[in-house]
């Protein structure tokens, strides 16, 4: 079936059916209600929908199988497989002599994925490998995932069809009039994100008229080499009266130009009907498909940034643990939070290296947790870093859009291990010119290797683009003759091979002084010689000037936008904001970061780390809470205050880590939002401040579940626990919470707070303190902690 | 957008100089418009509350009573700046938390305009109708459970990108919903309050030195 089906679209125009659920409400179907039981309890209803569509000139139609799913079944008391078993056989049988083929239909499970909600990749993938087993055991032509707005989602419901059944599979989503969908995907993500997991066509559907869609699908056409599927509603729907504003005659007029663009599988959506197909059918009459033009370039992704390869990228190089102990704890620690502070500080780069390899640390259960934690906050694609490859294959199956994966090197075992994983989930990979011989010494011979990884990746089906080679930097004061080597191999590699060039730069100066002059001196060698995907530290402003100027001079920066941008005002900034003049307490009251850390150092000078805390910094905190508490100081001055407390335990640990002195850590405590509840940003807020009363806090995150607090207090052997929630329906989880805590044999002190929490409910739930703001959570920690 | 209102979220009645600027320059700095949707029912009395005819909402509690007592028709509206800003939020919560509060306060300011924007919108597609305040589940006596059937009525998902989670709430997290009720006679401020009451002038509570809004 599957080869008669692929046939059936591939180089064809195929045409779709229109909308279910509007034609059903127009034969009398009442609104709400579950629509997919339907198909057990009124089929005849859905046949004569079935049979129209068919007559009309529909090659496919989708079966009423939208929204059978296990989450949202899950109050029917019927299974998706008995309700998706009915629909594709009363499918079957309305068509069965016209030679439509009957699709599976996958529309959105109605939760949000993580990062952006709560339910977890794996959950979904679940929900929707039940749907496609049952599609295909039920005898579906094939599956078509559909209306979706989060890529993530997307990606989850097509590697289950693919997992798990031969059935070809389209995917479309719903785009706005902005190019975006809600979540913010862009055209190019989609395509280029989809084309690679191995869709078999892609497409829109739904939320605007063909009008609206147009340009979008023209896009759409440019960024990916499979037919293009368009089904836009009959544009849009009165808020009053529901219905929509476009006749079947205008809504083919608005259509036939996407045709042109190079769309060759149509139909329609919300309010189009069997006199929509029949009118698209008759202008399809003796249409071939449209010429397509496909915009080759190298490219990664999240759903909301799209990267081309174009120009100098920089990858930024600082998520990873190798020579920073502050990283190691981290990972070892299972502090996710610090992984993402990192990633945070490196927006300026264009793709982040994540690397969280560490002897301890389970790589395959903490690589997928670390991407999830960076793409919660962060939009820039990634390049997974592991040569492990159950990791990289746990990473790229959360990681939403297209990633890179770094590295493989000319090894056959390597290249046979990671590979296929590469191929799988349509990422780019980083080859190493290295082999079990070493790296050779010459460029010839890394060209060599560099060729044999491009030919290894092609027989896969790695799209040349993908492939990028790492010509390797070596250390120049060992190595001095190998710095000329390593250009010349990425100059060839660049201009006769035409690929992507990798380099992690920063390795060259290794014992050296002035390590920054030499970095950035063969940084804009190597750029000259073809450099485009530099590996480098985005914080160090050598570096980032070095590529900015290099944009200019390379024509990359058109009109030298981005540099005048960069630069431009810096002369009439003061340097630095002068210190003199002002004491350490007064820098801490107004929020001066900078100065604050600058004024601690010379106070160091003098005084000790504990005394600097105890007499100065502390004292100056209690102020700035003082005025919060009267009114006078508003949050963010609070926050900005305990913020540049921050830069002055940087400093008292500097100084501590030179002299061997205890950390000033005044002891820890366990702070989380509660199960169910997703508002964090009260939590986080007492976190901040009372991290830099000097406190250790533990962070568990939102939506905590009870037994996840527990395991952190009995493991860690913390005595104080905070936990928040905003809402009404997660007052029982922190109540919940609160019992399983004071069950426990030697009991925390839990203190709670949250827009919704009172003192008498505290009580109620057996707490012992409500905390109504962060600088009444100072109180308690002092009470308890010391 | 109102930064005054930012302003007041954060409990800064009388912000300083220096924090008005941080905060215009931050609210100037947010990419996302509020998206919306909105659908008008026929509204009708039943046993359990006020039904919404047509999409099985059924609006339980004294306030949905109160407010909707000279009502023919409701709006259902829902209201969102997307998932996009809550990753950035959750960004500059990581990066800056002084001024990832101030991103939070605009962010919640500027959901209010969208809904305000709705408002405008239905005053004018029936401007021989008086609206009532909006008011929301979760808010006075109106469950928050109403919310899955608020967001299936709006088809929020699709329409939108708005998600009601297991534990009912909005996600993404800059999100509203809301009733507004269409009315022949002009609405009291319930709400909103006497200051902003089209019936202020000749009000028989304000005259009685009471207001018309007690228990809600």
């Amino acid at each position: 079936m599957e080869r008669e089906c692929k046939e059936f679209f591939k180089d064809k125009l195929l045409i779709l059916d229109g909308a279910m659920g509007t034609e059903l409400q127009k034969r009398g179907l009442k609104p709400g209600g579950v629509p997919e039981l339907l198909n057990l309890t009124d089929p005849e209803l859905l046949k004569g929908v079935y049979r129209d569509y068919a007559a009309a000139g529909s090659q496919v139609v989708y079966a009423n199988t939208f929204g059978a799913n296990g989450l949202k079944l899950a109050r029917t008391g019927y299974s998706p497989s008995e309700v998706i078993k009915a629909a594709v056989s009363v499918a079957r049988e309305a068509v069965s002599e016209t030679g439509t083929l009957v699709a599976l239909d996958v529309g959105p499970l109605g939760e949000l994925l993580e990062p952006m909600g709560s339910l977890p990749f794996e959950k979904a993938y679940g929900y929707f490998r039940e749907m496609a087993e049952a599609g295909a055991a039920a005898g579906a032509d094939l599956a078509v995932v559909e209306t979706m707005t989060d890529l993530q989602e997307a990606r989850a419901a097509l590697l289950a069809v693919k997992e798990s059944t031969d059935l070809p599979v389209f995917v479309t989503m719903s785009f706005d009039e902005t190019g975006r969908t809600f979540t913010g995907c862009t055209v190019a993500s989609m395509a280029r994100t989809l084309e690679g997991l191995g869709a078999d066509a892609v497409g829109l559907n739904c939320s605007l008229g063909p009008d609206k869609l147009a340009p979008l699908l023209k896009e759409l056409c440019e960024n990916t080499r499979l037919p293009v599927i368009a089904k836009p509603n009959a544009g849009l729907p009165d808020p009053v009266d529901g219905h929509y504003d476009m006749g079947p005659a205008a809504f083919v007029e608005a259509l036939l130009p996407c045709l042109d663009a190079g769309v060759t599988i149509v139909g329609g959506c919300c309010g189009t009907s069997p006199e929509y197909i029949r009118q698209l059918r008759a202008a399809l009459e003796g249409r071939s498909p449209a010429h397509r033009r496909y915009r080759k370039a190298g490219f990664v992704c999240t759903a909301s940034q799209p990267v081309f390869l174009e120009g100098v990228r920089v990858i930024g190089e600082r998520v990873n643990p190798t020579g920073k102990k502050r990283f190691q704890q981290a990972l070892l620690e299972d502090d996710l939070d610090y992984i993402l502070d990192v990633a945070v500080q490196q927006e300026e780069a264009d793709i982040l290296d994540v690397n969280v390899g560490f002897p301890g640390v389970d790589e395959v259960s903490m690589l997928p947790r670390a991407v999830t934690a960076i793409q919660s906050a962060v939009n820039l694609p990634l390049q997974l870093d592991s040569s492990n490859p159950d990791a990289l294959e746990a990473g790229l199956r959360v990681c939403c859009g297209k990633a890179a994966v770094n590295s493989v090197n000319g090894e056959p075992e390597v290249l046979a291990r990671i590979l296929p994983v590469v191929k799988k989930y349509g990422a780019s990979v980083v080859g190493l010119t290295l082999d079990k011989k070493g790296i050779p010494q010459t460029a010839e011979g890394r060209v060599e290797i560099a060729r044999r990884i491009l030919d290894a990746a092609l027989s896969y089906g790695i799209p040349k683009e993908d492939v990028w080679i790492d010509c390797l930097t070596l250390t120049v004061s060992a190595q001095q003759e190998q710095a000329g080597e390593t250009l010349k191999a990425l100059r060839t590699v660049r201009e006769e091979l035409g690929l992507q060039t990798v380099l992690g730069v920063s390795n060259i100066s290794f014992g050296l002084p002035n390590r920054a002059l030499i970095t950035q001196n063969f940084l804009i060698q190597a750029l000259a010689a073809g450099l485009t995907l530099p590996i480098i530290n985005p914080n160090l402003p050598e570096l980032m000037d070095a590529v900015a100027a290099y944009r200019v001079l390379s024509g990359e920066d058109q009109q030298c936008r981005s540099y005048v941008e960069r630069f431009a005002g810096q002369a009439g900034k003061p340097q630095t904001v002068q210190a003199g003049g002002m004491t350490l307490e007064e820098a801490i009251i107004k929020g001066l970061k900078s100065d604050a850390g600058k004024l601690a150092g010379i106070a160091l000078e003098t005084e000790s780390g504990l005394e600097l805390v105890e007499r100065r910094l502390i004292p100056a905190l209690d102020n700035v809470g003082d005025g919060y508490e009267a009114g006078t100081v508003f949050l963010p001055q609070l926050l900005s205050a305990a913020q540049a407390a921050q830069a002055v335990f940087e400093a008292v640990r500097e100084k501590m880590a030179g002299t061997g002195d205890a950390p000033v850590k005044k002891g820890r405590l366990v702070i989380a939002t509660v199960q169910g509840d997703i508002h964090d940003i009260g939590k986080n807020i007492v976190k901040t401040v009372l991290e830099n009363y000097g406190y250790d806090v533990l962070d568990l995150g939102r939506d905590v579940p009870p037994e996840t607090v527990v395991k952190a207090v009995t493991e860690k052997g913390v005595r104080l626990v905070g936990l928040s929630a905003l809402m009404t329906t997660t007052l029982p989880a922190m109540e919940e919470t609160v019992r399983q805590l004071k069950a426990l044999p030697d009991p925390p002190k839990v203190f709670v707070g949250g827009a919704v929490v009172t003192e008498d409910y505290a009580k109620g739930i057996g707490a012992d303190a409500y905390a109504k703001d962060a600088r009444q959570s100072v109180e308690i920690a002092r009470e308890v902690l010391g | 957008m109102d930064i005054g209102e930012a302003l007041r979220y954060l409990g800064a009645a009388n912000p300083s100089e220096e924090l008005r600027r941080q905060a215009a320059e931050i609210a100037g700095s947010i990419r996302e418009t509020p998206r919306y949707t909105y659908r008008v029912f026929g509204v009708s009395r039943v046993p359990e509350g006020v039904s919404l005819e047509g999409c099985g909402v059924v609006l339980a509690g004294r306030m949905a009573e109160t407010m909707l007592s000279e009502c023919s028709q409701a709006a259902l509206m829902a209201c969102t700046l997307g998932a996009e800003f809550d990753r950035r939020l959750r960004a500059m919560q990581a990066r800056d938390m002084s001024s990832a509060v101030i991103l939070d306060a605009c962010g919640s300011a500027l959901v209010e305009s969208g809904c305000d924007a709705v408002e405008a919108e239905l005053a004018g597609r029936f401007p021989e109708r008086f609206l009532t305040d909006r008011f929301s589940p979760g808010y006075g006596d109106l469950p928050l459970d109403v919310q899955p059937e608020v967001c299936a009525a709006l088809d929020a998902s699709r329409r939108l990108g708005l998600y009601v989670t297991g534990s009912l709430l909005l996600n993404p997290v800059k999100s509203v919903t809301a009733v507004i009720g269409l009315s022949d006679r002009p609405q009291a401020a319930r709400i909103r309050g006497c200051a902003y009451c089209r019936l202020r002038e000749d009000c028989p509570y304000r005259k009685g030195g009471t207001c018309c809004g007690e228990g809600m």
